[in-house]
């Protein structure tokens, strides 16, 4: 990004910068609600996306630049609860809006379960399309617990993946909706035996040193946490107020750029910044990769010589089927003659050309679709939603 | 900015008439990106909760915001009033784009491709105009034609869409399986109060075109009183009808003069054999 006209304009007293007046170039100054976080946004151009303003003035890379026109769905964020391109949003019209992002998935620290069952089915390549792919599985998910294949598919169909193709995101869907079943069903059992656990114990006894139903509830704190896969570089930061109010909010300088030979990655503050903790799925991952050392315990036999005679019974070592050996009779099968004409063959009962004066049921024609041949959930003749293979595909005349 | 009603939103256009309304931004946000247009200032719509629903009017007519979301006119209780509308809206794109999309962004814009435009024009609904203290009725085609285009300072607030109570179709035509635009739409509508058949095709001209003499005569080919069939070859002429009233024989060429020295372009031919599929298929559906 060049440097904003406006900005130079301010600082070139001569006017050997373009003459652009804010008139040309609208901006705006509004407050976004990032993953729960306000996040000040001063002097935007009003033409900026929600894309750009989060990866770029926000620092919260996560969602990514595909195409910007919405097709590849690389960007997708929420809106106010709905699943939205973040590169077709206008920024400034998203003011006062919930704004959720990929890195509130995962702001208790770890991964979250969509993250990790997506890692762990192989859903991941290159990974450019990811994060888009994680928001869209929790949007489903958020809607729709048990969702079927098909419905996966139609809600993934604004996702693009050229790495890897879809199975592997479609596999994840269903395990998290299995997983989250079971926990479900598991807190539910829980408070069931709670519930009966108290019923039984009849007169209320005081627990000792019961904890405080509720821990004291912190203050949201004023800085935006820092996530695990954030990538800072620990630099010398001059004190804070040195440091100028633009720094790495607007086009002024460039972006990040400290005006002392280091970068910020962002608005943040590097003294308050947690350490980095490690990525959580490391254990799952050791036992993917270093399955067991060593091979199972098994004797080793060695392949009987030539012309060692194999009784009927030994069969191979290792479960292959017991192979009839050659010495064996050779059962001739059973002869049976050909059948007379108009016998029923075996399996498919034969009816009988029907009689004449049978009433002729006509082939539909093309175009109409057969009986009971609608997709579930499409109303008779509706044009199915993406995903849905018709009947007629297979021979579009 | 973000008006939260309709006088709201009126007044701040008037105030600013260079400033461009928006409710989806799909397709502003698009030439935006693709730096084809700086706004001088935005009025977002999406606040202006009135306009994100519809309501029923006298005279069975349904009275549909402009700020309806793709998403919505999805759903079965929209289905089932206007089922080709929601056709058109289920397949208009990715979920993504469905969630803010609207319909009155959709006529504004009036993308050649846009998948509800041959629907309204199959229906012929009316869409209203709103300017400060005033408001005027236009049919959505001579706004799609330009023949009465939104003036200045007006905003699209309401689309009338009669109900007709009747099977509706739309089916489109797109290079992938998935999301996509059509290269060829057709929306067909059956209306039997007025013994008619009304098809528009989309995506094939910069404005859905109504293919009006093969209507008619398909129309007359209807036993209206009865089980409403129709014999499938007047199906398939129907479609051939259709596809060589809306496709010219020099579509796709370089010049008006190739196309009338040698016959239809090879795009026009391919071009007609799937608008003539689309609409003998949307006419055997509707007919069933």
């Amino acid at each position: 990004m060049s440097t904003d006209p406006i900005e130079t304009l301010d600082a070139d007293p001569l006017g050997l910068a373009p003459q652009v007046s804010r008139e040309l170039r609208p901006c705006a100054s509004y407050t976004l609600r990032v993953n729960g976080f306000e996040r000040p946004v001063t002097d935007a151009w009003i033409g900026e996306s929600l894309l750009y303003v989060l990866r770029e003035r926000l620092g919260l890379a996560g969602a990514k630049d595909g195409c910007e026109q919405g097709e590849c769905g690389a960007c997708s964020v929420q809106v106010d609860g709905q699943l939205v391109a973040g590169c077709l949003v206008p920024a400034a019209l998203a003011a006062d809006s919930e704004i959720n992002t990929v890195e509130g998935l995962s702001a208790a620290g770890g991964a979250s379960d969509v993250q990790q069952a997506l890692a762990e089915s192989g859903a991941v390549q290159c990974g450019y399309c990811t994060p888009g792919m994680a928001m869209a599985v929790h949007d489903l998910l958020q809607r729709n617990h048990r969702p079927t294949e098909v419905e996966a598919r139609q809600a993934l169909c604004g996702n693009l993946c050229r790495c890897t193709g879809y199975r592997g995101v479609l596999a994840a869907v269903q395990s998290i909706a299995d997983a989250r079943a079971l926990e479900a069903e598991e807190a539910e059992e829980a408070a069931l035996a709670e519930e009966t656990a108290a019923a039984a114990a009849e007169q209320p006894v005081e627990q000792p040193g019961a904890a405080p139903a509720e821990p004291p509830v912190e203050e949201p704190v004023a800085e935006p946490p820092v996530y695990t896969d954030a990538w800072i570089e620990h630099v010398p930061q001059p004190p804070a107020e040195e440091i100028p109010a633009t720094v790495g909010t607007g086009h002024g300088l460039p972006y990040g750029a400290d005006g002392q030979g280091g970068y910020d990655t962002g608005v943040y503050d590097t003294a308050v910044i947690p350490p980095v903790q490690g990525i959580p799925a490391q254990a799952a991952e050791d036992q993917v990769y270093f399955p067991q050392q060593g091979y199972p315990e098994q004797p080793y036999q060695a392949t009987p010589a030539h012309g060692t005679y194999l009784p009927p019974g030994a069969g191979y070592p290792d479960g292959y089927p017991q192979q009839p050996g050659y010495d064996g009779g050779y059962d001739a099968p059973v002869y049976e003659p050909t059948p007379a004409h108009g016998t029923p063959v075996h399996g498919a009962a034969f009816d009988g050309t029907p009689a004449h004066g049978t009433p002729y049921v006509p082939t539909p024609p093309h175009g109409v679709p057969a009986e009971g041949s609608a997709p579930a959930g499409v109303p008779y003749g509706a044009t199915p939603a993406h995903g849905i293979r018709l009947p007629e595909d297979d021979h579009a005349s | 900015m973000l008006p939260a009603s309709l006088d709201e939103a009126v007044d701040a256009l008037a105030a600013a008439p260079a400033a461009v309304p928006v409710a989806g931004a799909t397709d502003l946000m698009e030439a935006v990106n693709a730096g084809r247009l700086r706004p001088a200032a935005l009025i977002g719509l999406g606040r202006i909760t009135e306009l994100r629903g519809w309501r029923y009017e006298d005279g069975g007519t349904a009275v549909l915001g402009a700020g309806l979301t793709h998403a919505r006119m999805d759903r079965p209780d929209f289905a089932a009033l206007i089922p080709a509308l929601a056709d058109a809206a289920r397949t208009a794109g990715p979920p993504q784009v469905r969630n803010v999309g609207t319909l009155g962004g959709n006529i504004v814009t009036a993308a050649p491709a846009g998948d509800t435009l041959p629907v309204l024009a199959a229906l012929e609904a009316t869409v209203t105009l709103a300017r400060a203290g005033a408001t005027r009725e236009v049919p959505v085609s001579h706004l799609l034609t330009g023949l009465d285009p939104v003036r200045p300072g007006e905003l699209l607030t309401w689309v009338r869409v009669p109900l007709l109570h009747a099977p509706q179709v739309f089916l489109k035509a797109t290079g992938r399986s998935g999301p996509a635009r059509a290269t060829a739409s057709v929306a067909l509508v059956l209306d039997p109060a007025r013994r008619a058949v009304r098809c528009a095709v989309g995506a094939v001209a910069p404005v859905p075109l109504r293919p009006l003499e093969a209507e008619a005569w398909v129309a007359g080919c209807i036993d209206w009183d009865g089980s409403r069939e129709i014999d499938p070859a007047a199906t398939a002429a129907f479609g051939e009808y259709v596809a060589a009233a809306c496709v010219p024989d020099g579509y796709g060429a370089e010049g008006a003069w190739e196309a009338v020295t040698e016959g239809p372009s090879a795009a026009s031919v391919r071009l007609r054999r799937t608008v003539s599929v689309l609409a003998r298929r949307a006419l055997g559906r509707a007919l069933k």
